[in-house]
């Protein structure tokens, strides 16, 4: 699959996120595995693997206030590399080619990456007739932090329409104690045409909230 | 009368060409044959006799067949439009096409002829089992090919529906010839395809926002391909070719519907998506316009 900068243009995506918080004293490939029988027996077939990594960088003291830049991949839109500047209020994105990775290595006397806060989210990836399902686990350094499930209804663009079947969806493979809500970037998203880069919104959101959380469990 | 005439004349200019031909050959025959035993001992005056006779009858069947074609009238060149340059194909296995060309035409023209036939029977024995009530009974009588309108009025009653809707555009195009291939956008939902022949609806499909739009390729997404279903149903349903401006404005009422297609729960069981299919209701009641699943519809 080759889409390369095309991934500006908007796509036929839907997704929506959903925390699931794992039960005590039971580990994350147990809940993993739990879910993975519940969409097999819903008639999904597993489609691969999936991986979303984030990195983030800060931009070095003497250059004024220090702004964070993301940086984020995902094996959906493999050719491409996303990048979100943090910058008070606002963020700002681009999107560019696989070369962005060496450019921000190039830049490394201006922006220190900070090693110990690399987070990513992977595990198998399901479809089920018009969705796409995906069960990540989330480690941070090796240390597992939680689950992330994401649920793409390909067919509809516009997250206001969808939002309750979507919702339906997840609380009938999750359970229905589960709350699903939206992000916050997808709230101010939800009557747009979703894109990719909204995916990456609210990965990182997530990931942000993984990051504050100062206990860790190893699993 | 006239053409009667000309087909008799016809006949009998071919079969005295036949006779030229048979005795042409006939002498050349004798030629190549030369002297025989049966010619006897004179045998060369004899045979010179015999193909003296041979030419005489040739010269009088030529004089015959000059007469025969010079009492036909001459044709008035046909309009055949671009059938005519089919006598300039050179391939061999396309030469016989002409043939087949008039054969389908014939075909078609008796199927239409059947079905105006069979459409003003059933219009008088109401066999209909859906609840539209065809109101031809009044207009019985007026027999019009609604087939062949004429695009400026097909582009007209287009034009108006598209008008009726702020979030459903319509726009026409015209790749095959004069049939309008009409492309409709509902909203941010979906995307849809309906192929025309004169007034009357031949053909549907139905895709997703973001995909692109062909008259034969199905959508990669399950939803559409059963709304296309339905659209195929409903093409049949509000079929009319009497009323067939009633018809095109029903089905496009009906199509709107489908602009809460992911946002509307169905109506029976309540729910968006089916416990089985994992589809949201892709059915529309064709007169409430009410959401259904496939399976609930009952």
């Amino acid at each position: 699959m080759k889409r390369g900068k095309a991934t500006i243009i908007c796509e036929v995506k839907n997704g929506s996120y959903s925390q699931y918080p794992v039960p005590e004293n039971k580990t994350g490939t147990y809940v993993i595995e739990l879910l993975t029988k519940r969409i097999l027996a819903l008639g999904a077939s597993q489609q691969g693997q999936f991986l979303v990594d984030c990195e983030s960088y800060l931009s070095h003291p003497q250059m004024g206030t220090t702004k964070t830049v993301h940086i984020l991949h995902n094996s959906e839109q493999p050719a491409s590399v996303f990048s979100i500047l943090e910058s008070g209020t606002k963020n700002i994105h681009v999107i560019a080619d696989g070369l962005f990775d060496l450019l921000m290595m190039k830049l490394s006397q201006h922006y220190t990456s900070k090693k110990q806060t690399k987070i990513e989210s992977k595990g198998p990836r399901f479809e089920l007739g018009d969705f796409c399902v995906k069960l990540g686990s989330v480690t941070m350094n090796q240390n597992f932090k939680g689950i992330l499930v994401e649920v793409e209804y390909r067919p509809c663009v516009m997250a206001n329409a969808v939002w309750g079947l979507l919702r339906e969806f997840l609380q009938g493979l999750l359970g229905p104690t589960v709350p699903v809500q939206p992000t916050q970037h997808l709230m101010s998203r939800m009557n747009e045409i979703y894109t990719p880069i909204d995916t990456i919104y609210q990965y990182l959101e997530h990931f942000s909230a993984y990051r504050k959380v100062t206990g860790m469990r190893n699993n | 009368m006239n053409q009667a005439i000309n087909v008799e004349q016809l006949n009998s200019a071919l079969s005295s060409l036949r006779t030229v031909r048979s005795n042409v050959s006939l002498v050349f025959e004798t030629l190549s044959n030369g002297l025989r035993a049966d010619h006897g001992e004179d045998g060369k005056d004899k045979f010179l006799m015999e193909l003296q006779e041979l030419l005489y009858i040739v010269s009088n069947n030529l004089r015959d067949l000059e007469q025969t074609v010079n009492a036909l009238p001459i044709p008035v060149p046909f309009n055949l439009g671009n059938t005519t340059y089919l006598s300039q194909e050179t391939t061999q296995d396309r030469q016989a096409l002409y043939t087949q060309l008039v054969n389908s035409y014939k075909w078609t023209d008796k199927i239409h002829e059947y079905s105006s036939f069979a459409q003003t029977l059933l219009s008088q024995n109401s066999l209909k089992r859906s609840y539209i009530n065809s109101g031809s009974t009044k207009r019985r009588g007026k027999l019009q090919s609604n087939h062949n309108v004429a695009p400026l009025q097909v582009d007209n009653v287009i034009n108006n529906i598209d008008r009726s809707y702020n979030d459903m555009k319509i726009t026409i195009s015209r790749p095959f010839a004069s049939n309008a291939v009409v492309s409709i956008n509902l909203s941010h939902v979906l995307k849809a395809v309906v192929a025309f022949k004169g007034l009357l609806m031949e053909w549907v499909m139905v895709k997703g926002y973001g995909e692109t739009l062909d008259l034969w390729t199905e959508s990669r997404h399950h939803v559409f391909r059963k709304v296309t279903e339905s659209a195929h149903a409903a093409m049949l349903h509000f079929y009319s070719p009497t009323l067939p401006e009633l018809a095109v404005r029903s089905f496009m009422t009906w199509l709107h519907s489908y602009v809460n297609l992911f946002s509307d729960p169905c109506k029976k069981c309540g729910c968006h998506l089916h416990h089985t299919s994992l589809l949201p209701p892709a059915w529309r009641d064709f007169r409430t316009l009410e959401p259904f699943h496939d399976e609930c519809k009952q």
